[in-house]
């Protein structure tokens, strides 16, 4: 009970609340304004948070990833650009209804339905997360390396309609991880005899590089786009509204719960499925999808903010990120001497009720903000990208030089920048990278620690994983996924299904 | 879902980690010549996994890495034989759609950044790169240029270096000094 009422610690400290409160208000804005992603934000920003207290980075964290996950729906609506992935399904039919004039509707709704789903999300993480960390206890270090692999699995055939890009990403994060000498037995590993390399790459840089450069440059062909001037007035919905759309966002909170809980997956991929779901299930829309239609605005706005909930499932009881910015936020917790997983929720139970009472707070922010100050939000959404860009960059080096006072740092951010640039025009997804660059560690020590039990006997290791009905469902999934994204399984899909309808 | 759903017709520049860029059925300019490089990397990368303890045991700290490296070689391999066979996309150019000379310069931008960081220090190479990078992108006049440049950078400034107490290079300013001076007179020189 005691430490249930963590939750309310962010009450009896005002500038806990006033750090939520800024984080969420900034958090809409870099949300909406495009080129600024919440993941680059908060990897810029443990950089510069990792000498405070963990209560305040964590507040400011959380209210930034919770703001912005919103945020981006604004200029997807306004302007017809998503301000953040999660907000690309927002953009097909909020941009229509605000070419009709209706933008002041559709902020409103979104922001409405925002809140429900997260609200959704951080109840589902508050109900779940004691139970699934319990589980976890009974883990062992097999299906932790299983585990790992299944998320690196997960999030390369989810992100990508190429499993192989992704599946060469997520090994390519690993790689990066086991760079410098092997905490075990001290041997250098990747470090071709250069001294700078011995320590490993910060994986601070890799993020900053791979997110914040990489898409500045990205952002660097679209310098010309004019936003578009809106008029904006009456943006509260009626009630009668919100009942309405109500069973629909239910089912999206679900779906975003659901996919923001896969390691690895995010809002971007829930919205996305939402939108699918809505159009399929809502048989007589008002409007027709891709022309304003309402429901295709709720779905995807429940489904992306319940997804900031489900996150943080995976993160708090498995110490394995639900998507790339609870990714960083673990590193921020092992940077201030915690250790994301089961034996968090056990010996810092607290912690994770004060990071939910962070989440409802930062929720309640989000509602608030978005509903005001919608006039001094267009005008600096229409700030030019001539200047945005320039300003992403240098804090980005900033960023980078801040973590360990050091050049290579920099460098290694603006290598991988580059990287990263290539890898997303030709369709590599980054996630992937960074989630084997955190999760490496994991991996590699749990197969050796199991393997060592095993007596080094690829069999016997084979024979545990049959045995152990955990590990054998975690086994079977990794399989399934692997397969399922295989052409031999589209093609027997497709003959299944011709049987089936003739 | 269909798999290859991208949420609109135009981000094919990965601008979502959830829908990377590139065309599904089609090759754009340089993706074969970037696939040829990952496998020709991937290959090194094995080969220097392999250096760290060879086949020594499976619990030898070289088994991952040789694990994972052998998997980027198929990865990479399957991705080149696959774009190989992709016909070009006949809209783009490499100079124009995935190399352009803007993405060139400022490259070159943010690696003389990082040359000039410590010997000149954190505000005047940033300043330099604000007042360049904002005037080559807004193309406007000298006042306006170096007014968002310099204002940016003093609001930079003050958040990370006095807020947030980031040290950075300092070089040929004397930022410590600087501060001292602001300090005592703040305090009324109660120092």
């Amino acid at each position: 009970m005691d430490t249930f009422l963590s939750i309310f610690t962010i009450f009896a400290q005002p500038e806990l609340l006033l750090l939520v409160g800024i984080g969420t208000f900034a958090g809409i804005y870099i949300g909406a304004i495009p080129g600024l992603s919440v993941t680059m934000a908060v990897s810029i920003l443990i950089s510069f948070t990792f000498s405070w207290d963990v209560l305040p980075a964590i507040s400011l964290m959380v209210g930034i990833y919770m703001g912005g996950v919103y945020g981006g729906s604004r200029t997807a609506i306004l302007l017809n650009i998503p301000g953040a992935p999660s907000a690309i399904a927002t953009a097909m039919d909020g941009y229509p209804m605000a070419k009709k004039g209706e933008a002041g509707q559709a902020i409103g709704v979104t922001t409405v339905m925002s809140f429900f789903g997260g609200l959704v999300g951080i109840l589902v993480l508050a109900v779940a997360a004691p139970y699934v960390s319990d589980f976890a206890l009974t883990f062992q270090p097999r299906d932790y390396m299983l585990l790992a692999v299944l998320g690196i699995l997960l999030v390369g055939s989810l992100s990508s309609g190429s499993l192989v890009k992704g599946i060469f990403a997520g090994a390519l994060g690993i790689a990066i991880g086991a760079v410098g000498r092997d905490p075990l037995t001290f041997t250098e590993r990747f470090t071709f005899d250069f001294q700078i390399m011995e320590g490993g790459i910060s994986f601070i840089a890799v993020m900053i590089g791979m997110f914040g450069v990489s898409e500045a440059l990205l952002q660097l062909q679209n310098v010309g786009m004019k936003a578009v001037r809106q008029k904006i007035d009456k943006i509260v919905p009626s009630f009668g509204t919100v009942k309405k759309y109500l069973p629909l966002s239910l089912q999206t909170s679900s779906i975003g719960v659901i996919i923001g809980a896969l390691p690895g997956t995010g809002g971007d991929i829930a919205a996305l499925m939402a939108y699918d779901h809505a159009k399929r299930v809502t048989k007589d829309p008002e409007v027709p999808f891709g022309e304003g239609a309402m429901e295709g605005l709720v779905a995807p706005e429940t489904a992306n903010n319940a997804a900031v909930g489900g996150a943080f499932i995976p993160m708090m009881t498995l110490g394995i990120p639900g998507d790339a910015v609870t990714a960083i936020m673990i590193g921020a917790l092992f940077i201030h001497g915690l250790n994301p997983g089961p034996m968090l929720m056990i010996d810092q139970p607290d912690m994770f009720w004060f990071i939910v009472g962070a989440l409802l707070t930062a929720n309640v922010f989000m509602l608030i903000f978005g509903l005001t100050g919608i006039k001094i939000f267009t005008k600096i959404v229409e700030m030019p990208r001539s200047i945005i860009i320039p300003l992403i960059l240098l804090l980005s080096i900033v960023g980078a030089y801040a973590v360990n006072n050091s050049l290579t740092d920099v460098y290694w951010m603006l290598g991988f920048g580059v990287f990263g640039y290539f890898m997303r025009h030709y369709g590599y997804p980054l996630g992937p990278v960074i989630l084997g660059v955190i999760l490496s560690r994991l991996l590699d020590d749990n197969w050796r620690r199991a393997i060592i039990s095993e007596r080094e006997d690829l069999g016997r290791f084979f024979e545990g994983i049959l045995t152990s009905p955990l590990s054998l469902i975690l086994f079977t999934a990794v399989i399934l996924i692997f397969v399922s994204q295989t052409p031999l399984w589209t093609s027997m899909k497709k003959s299944l299904f011709r049987k089936a309808k003739s | 879902m269909d798999p290859e759903f991208r949420g609109d017709t135009d981000h094919h520049d990965g601008t979502s980690d959830a829908t990377p860029g590139g065309y599904v059925e089609k090759r754009r300019p340089g993706e074969l010549g970037f696939a040829l490089f990952l496998t020709a990397a991937s290959l090194f990368l094995l080969y220097s996994a392999y250096g760290i303890s060879g086949f020594e045991a499976l619990s030898a700290p070289g088994a991952i890495p040789m694990a994972t490296t052998f998997v980027m070689v198929v990865a990479a391999v399957i991705v080149t034989v696959r774009t190989s066979r992709l016909p070009m996309v006949t809209s783009e150019t490499l100079s124009k759609d995935i190399l352009p000379g803007m993405v060139i310069l400022f490259a070159a931008f943010l690696i003389l950044f990082g040359l000039l960081l410590k010997p000149l220090g954190f505000v005047p190479t940033a300043a330099l790169f604000l007042t360049v990078a904002i005037k080559v992108l807004a193309r406007k006049g000298w006042g306006y240029t170096l007014a968002v440049a310099l204002g940016s950078l003093i609001a930079i400034w003050i958040v990370f270096r006095v807020v947030f107490t980031v040290l950075l290079p300092s070089g040929i300013v004397p930022e410590a000094e600087f501060i001292q001076f602001f300090r005592t007179v703040l305090s009324g020189g109660a120092n």
